[in-house]
This record gives C-alpha cells, structure tokens and sequence, in this order.
C-alpha cells in the first residue's frame, strides 16, 4: 500500500481521559504553578483575555489574545511561538482546549491546535512530541501529582 | 476491556493501521474520501471507523454538514510510555551494567 506522505499538519488533535474533575483540570491549565510542571517548564498565566507564557529563564514564549474564557469548559488562545525567533514570524494559529466531563469520575479533555495553514514550521515543531509530552505529563500530574517534566 | 486492550485491539488489523496512516498523512477526511483508498464497502469502512473511535485513535468532528476524521496519537503515546520505554530502559541499563562488569574485569 503506498501513499502520499506530504503532512499537512494544518489541524491537530489530541484526545486523552484524565481521572479529575473539570475544575481540577481548568486550574492545572490555567495556573502557572501547575503549568510549569509539565509545560515544557513555562510558567503560563490566562486571564479572561490574555495568555502569556514565560519560560524559566523569564524569556516570553507566548503572548497571545484569549478568544473564549469558559471556566471549567472550555479556553480558545492565539499561539505564536515566540520561544523560537523563525517560528515567531510565521502567521498566528490557534488553541482550544475543551473539557467534558464523563461517567466514573473521568474528563475528556481535547486540544486542538488549528489555523497553522500560515504557519507550517510552527505546526512541524509542535506535532506528536511537543503538544504529547504536555498532554501525557498533564495526565500524570493530575492522576498521580507528578509531573513528568521539572 | 481495558483502554489499552482496546487500542491494542484496534491496532492488531491492517485496514485500521491502514486508515490511520491515511489520517496521518492529510487529518481531517471525511468518510467518501477514506473511502476511496480503500476496496471495501461504505458499511466496512464505517465498521473499522468505529474500533479506531471506540479505541480514541480516532476523533471526528462536524464541519457543517460534513463529519470529519482525525487522527488522535496520545493513545499510541500512552501505549509506547507504558511498554515501549520501559523494556527498553531495563535492556539499556542491562548492557551498561554489562559493559561496566566486562571492563572492571579485563
């Protein structure tokens, strides 16, 4: 079976049943303390209109509008990767993380990574093993407190 | 059946690792074009579709009136954590004890 392999990368999807509740999962997205954890180490703050995201060092790896503010269901932010100076002049994209909660005690949380037509180097670095690490490292720290990233 | 019984389950056909690599390839396909790389009946497609769903590997979407198909990798990520990393750690600090007693007794 051959295909083509040309990736385009435009839309990502990433799905994952975390054992929490939808307020334990809003605050872990939500608050830098928890976010450093296990978001490649950056200390992000979300308000109603504003993400901002600062690396260890104190660098800003993101800053970037809130578009939808919907504790404890849903957040859609801009993205521009400003942690890399090639990627920060590319176009801006978006995120959506959406939190659905399930029977026995599990939320269905979806990112969405979108809108990267305009920005295929940014889409390239963010696939599988950046958006994964976070997502599976979000797992962990709220099924066990752990983070696997310091 | 256990969430990894059922990706385990998923991936053990080669028309489902088939449709995966397809949404790997170019995400967001409705069922007519996933369809059309495939000999196999609308209603056969649509069967395998929905183990990839049931396993998380794959997500659908409504776009207007079109449903669309992504692929969902965190489920093979959890997978490759829990039994991919961890046999090959053991067999890595396997060899590096190997080498460290081979070359403290030469």
């Amino acid at each position: 079976m051959t295909m083509t392999t040309t990736t385009a990368l435009a839309t990502q999807l990433y799905q994952v049943f975390i054992r929490s509740t939808p307020e334990a999962i809003w605050e872990a997205i939500t608050t830098p303390e928890f976010t450093e954890k296990y978001f490649h180490g950056s200390r992000i703050e979300i308000t109603s209109t504003r993400r901002r995201s600062l690396g260890p060092d104190g660098a800003v790896r993101g800053d970037s509008p809130v578009v939808e503010f919907d504790p404890p269901r849903k957040l859609v932010h801009g993205w521009r990767s400003l942690y890399d100076p090639e990627l920060a002049e590319e176009e801006p994209s978006r995120v959506t993380w959406e939190i659905e909660p399930l029977d026995g005690g599990y939320c269905k949380l979806t990112v969405t990574h979108d809108q990267l037509e305009g920005a295929p180097k940014t889409a390239e670095s963010v696939y599988g093993e950046g958006w994964m690490t976070v997502i599976s490292s979000l797992k962990t720290l709220l099924e066990t407190g752990k983070g696997l990233k310091a | 059946m256990t969430d990894d019984d059922r990706v385990f389950r998923a991936l053990a056909d080669p028309t489902r690792r088939f449709l995966l690599d397809l949404l790997y390839a170019r995400e967001g396909r409705t069922l007519t074009e996933l369809e059309s790389e495939l000999e196999m009946t609308r209603f056969g497609v649509m069967k395998h579709l929905r183990v990839l769903e049931e396993a998380g590997l794959v997500v659908t979407r409504r776009s207007g009136r079109e449903k669309l198909h992504f692929l969902n990798p965190v489920p093979i990520r959890l997978i490759h954590d829990r039994w991919i990393d961890k046999y090959r750690e053991r067999r890595v600090s396997a060899l590096a004890e190997l080498k460290t007693q081979l070359e403290e007794t030469a």
